[in-house]
């Protein structure tokens, strides 16, 4: 048989070629970065390129639109000089750590009661997702009216009721009250977050381990501190990790509601960066405010992943 | 339409396309001219509205596309500018005021020869814009308008209650205090924005004090003048104002004094021309005066507008051509002056005594006899140090933390230190 000659038609010469392309479709190796390379390039153009253009600022003299230079650390340390820098590094702590603190034992609660056998159910837990939703600037500035020295529904109502005396707290003026006003917006933005995520958890633990419990002789208490919380575990490191994350880098409640005053008593990392790189022209200085708490932040991460790993395992 | 067989259609699009990559040049028909420029909200709303409506009858005239975009007035647009010229991208025309050509002088364009036909037809620009835009003997922008900040009050809660029209900034606490006994206390914003500054500046100059030296290297801001200014201060919030002004935007002052709160401001006419225009129950009582003097004499804040020219953009010459539209042809530059309400004054020396000081008795303090004007920062030369120590509220900070407890001398001593550092810097 002389099968060399036979003329080869077309679709016999395209069935080689596809049948070449599943075959090497078929091969793990290749055909999995197939499938990450457009989420890589996204990340790389979209998250690792301007990570590195700002790793390169911050160790510059970066100035808007003029020659720049190497300069290795000096930013960093110079930041420390600035008072206005030492508060707002003491500003980020007190807003992360009382927030989520908040977030997270208001969370836990509403998440049990949402958890309960309540009428509407469906309707309250949509409801309850609302201040999430909300683009955060206008849900900020609908705050920023309410607390507004001129216009504060909050003072108005306080004072009618007889618990406040005119012309009430200074809320966005006085530095405690502007900081215990950017902290009740970003509990009252985030706690929707806590609470569904927290209700997921809930409604996937054993309905036996109460029960075990239960027979047991645990109360609710018991039951709670020993069945229920055990189990969330998980589930509140993911959460207290990425609020953690989104808290300490916040920028819309703070830039709407106060702009980092007064006298920079509420910046945080991103408004003062803001601030500093944008609005003074410093690019390298800023660059390097938002870097600031990069390498903890990165210990934050690690340390809360392994301990997910190893409750997972 | 003409019809066109495939044959044609690939001939003439190859034969085209081939002039096009040897001529490196767009077809004319393709090369619609069109031209960007961002701009502040203007207090005086209305002049926002005849922008567009000039715009328009530049597009017609011209052909040349104008696409106006407005943006808040503090803190987003220097945002604005730094992503623009970070990125080499953006609008052809940009709206500047103060000494922001001086921070961005390698990026705009020179407009000498603008401003030097304009100067031809209304006579020399006046000081506040060659402090602002006139850099290194190089025009970086086009003088556009200026602003002056007078004392607005409630004139008829001056007559109710009998009080004295304060004529220097002691005379103002002393009324001040009445003025908070019966409610309307004084406004002054003490806060991270730029009325702040416009305010604490006259008073500082008034006390004798400054914030760096005429040689622009020396902090002076750590003075026994400076001191008094401070004081004065401290016994203005603590007598005749209420905490308030900490928390205050650019706008919250004509906002209080709008809504029957404030009875004394310090700012342009444009809380009245609100009022005026939005026909609030405060605007017929309320009425301007000059500003006020101290010991060392009356000053007063100018805020210049002008029109730059990102060096980034393709239209220069369409963009000049805009800006020759708008501010070169007399009754065109009349008709926008006279649309602000008396808030835009015209730059130019010839057009000082402009009709539309005229359509309201209550603008006669604009005229600014004896008053001596000057941007930020006086009497250090204008730099783009200054500007930065504007965008860093060094002086409304101050102020606010000598009002709210720190020490005078240790709220000084602040300020000196920052200063310094933006000057070293």
């Amino acid at each position: 048989m002389a099968i060399g000659t036979l003329p080869v038609t077309g679709a016999r010469a395209r069935l080689p070629w596809r049948a070449r392309v599943r075959e090497i479709l078929d091969r793990e190796r290749v055909l999995g970065p197939l499938f990450i390379a457009p989420a890589m390039i996204l990340i790389l153009l979209l998250v690792a390129y301007p990570f590195c253009i700002a790793l390169y600022f911050s160790v510059s003299n970066a100035f808007i639109g003029r020659p720049s230079h190497f300069i290795g650390l000096t930013n960093f340390v110079r930041l420390w000089d600035a008072d206005a820098f030492r508060q707002t590094f003491q500003n980020a702590f007190v807003f992360t750590g009382v927030s989520v603190a908040f977030k997270l034992v208001l969370g836990i609660s509403l998440a049990l009661l949402l958890n309960q056998q309540l009428w509407f159910k469906r309707l309250i837990r949509g409801a309850v997702l609302l201040p999430w939703v909300i683009p955060t600037a206008l849900s900020t500035l609908g705050w920023w009216w309410m607390f507004n020295s001129l216009y504060s529904v909050v003072n108005w109502t306080g004072i009618a009721l007889g618990i406040l005396s005119p012309p009430g707290p200074n809320w966005l003026g006085q530095s405690y009250y502007a900081m215990a006003a950017v902290i009740t917006v970003n509990i009252w933005r985030g706690l929707p977050f806590f609470a569904i995520t927290i209700l997921a958890g809930l409604v996937a633990i054993p309905k036996d381990l109460y029960e075990a419990a239960q027979s047991d002789g645990a109360g609710p208490w018991a039951r709670f501190w020993y069945v229920t919380l055990p189990m969330l575990k998980p589930v509140l490191a993911v959460v207290v990790l990425f609020s953690t994350i989104f808290t300490f880098s916040d920028f819309n409640i703070v830039y709407v509601l106060t702009h980092g005053g007064p006298i920079n008593s509420t910046h945080l990392f991103a408004t003062y960066s803001r601030m500093i790189g944008l609005e003074s022209g410093r690019i390298g200085e800023g660059a390097a405010v938002s870097l600031y708490l990069f390498p903890l932040l990165m210990f934050v991460v690690w340390a809360q992943l392994r301990f997910v790993r190893k409750q997972a395992y | 339409m003409i019809p066109l067989s495939r044959r044609q259609f690939v001939i003439g699009g190859t034969t085209g396309l081939a002039g096009i990559l040897a001529t490196r040049t767009a077809p004319a028909v393709g090369q619609a001219r069109e031209i960007s420029y961002l701009c502040w909200n203007n207090f005086a709303p209305n002049s926002d509205k005849k922008l567009a409506e000039i715009g328009q009858r530049f597009t017609k005239d011209t052909g040349i596309k104008l696409k106006i975009d407005h943006i808040s007035h503090m803190g987003p647009q220097q945002a604005k500018y730094a992503s623009e010229v970070q990125t080499q991208a953006g609008h052809d025309l940009i709206e500047m005021r103060m000494h922001f050509p001086w921070l961005y002088e390698p990026q705009l364009v020179d407009v000498s020869d603008v401003v030097s036909e304009l100067e031809k037809k209304y006579g020399k620009a006046i000081s506040s814009s060659y402090e602002g835009a006139y850099v290194n003997g190089v025009w970086r922008a086009v003088p556009q308008y200026h602003g002056m900040f007078v004392a607005t009050y409630r004139e008829d809660l001056f007559k109710k209650h009998s009080l004295k029209v304060p004529d220097t900034w002691d005379d103002l606490y002393t009324v001040g205090k009445e003025l908070k006994k019966i409610g309307n206390p004084v406004g002054i914003p003490i806060s991270q924005n730029y009325d702040s500054i416009s305010t604490a500046g006259p008073v500082l100059w008034s006390f004798g004090g400054m914030e760096v030296d005429k040689d622009g290297k020396t902090v002076r801001i750590n003075s026994k003048e400076a001191t008094r200014a401070v004081e004065w201060y401290q016994k203005m919030y603590r007598d005749c104002m209420e905490p308030e002004v900490l928390s205050w935007s650019d706008a919250s002052n004509n906002e209080s004094i709008q809504q029957g709160k404030a009875g004394w401001i310090h700012n342009p006419v444009s809380a009245y021309i609100v009022a005026k225009q939005r026909k609030l129950v405060t605007a017929d009582g309320i009425n301007h005066h000059r500003s006020l003097g101290g010991p060392a004499g009356r000053f007063e804040t100018d805020t210049p507008r002008h029109i730059g020219i990102w060096k980034f953009s393709k239209n220069i010459e369409p963009s000049k051509e805009w800006i020759r539209y708008l501010l070169g042809k007399k009754e065109t530059y009349d008709e926008y002056i006279m649309s602000g309400d008396a808030f835009n004054l015209p730059a130019y020396a010839k057009l000082q005594d402009h009709p539309v000081l005229r359509t309201d008795p209550k603008y006669a303090a604009l005229k600014g006899e004896g008053v001596e004007y000057h941007t930020y920062g006086w009497p250090a030369p204008p730099s783009d140090k200054v500007q930065l120590i504007t965008n860093a509220y060094l002086l409304p900070n101050m102020m606010a933390k000598a009002v709210t407890g720190t020490p005078t001398k240790d709220a000084l001593a602040w300020a000196e230190t920052e200063m310094k550092k933006i000057l070293a810097g």
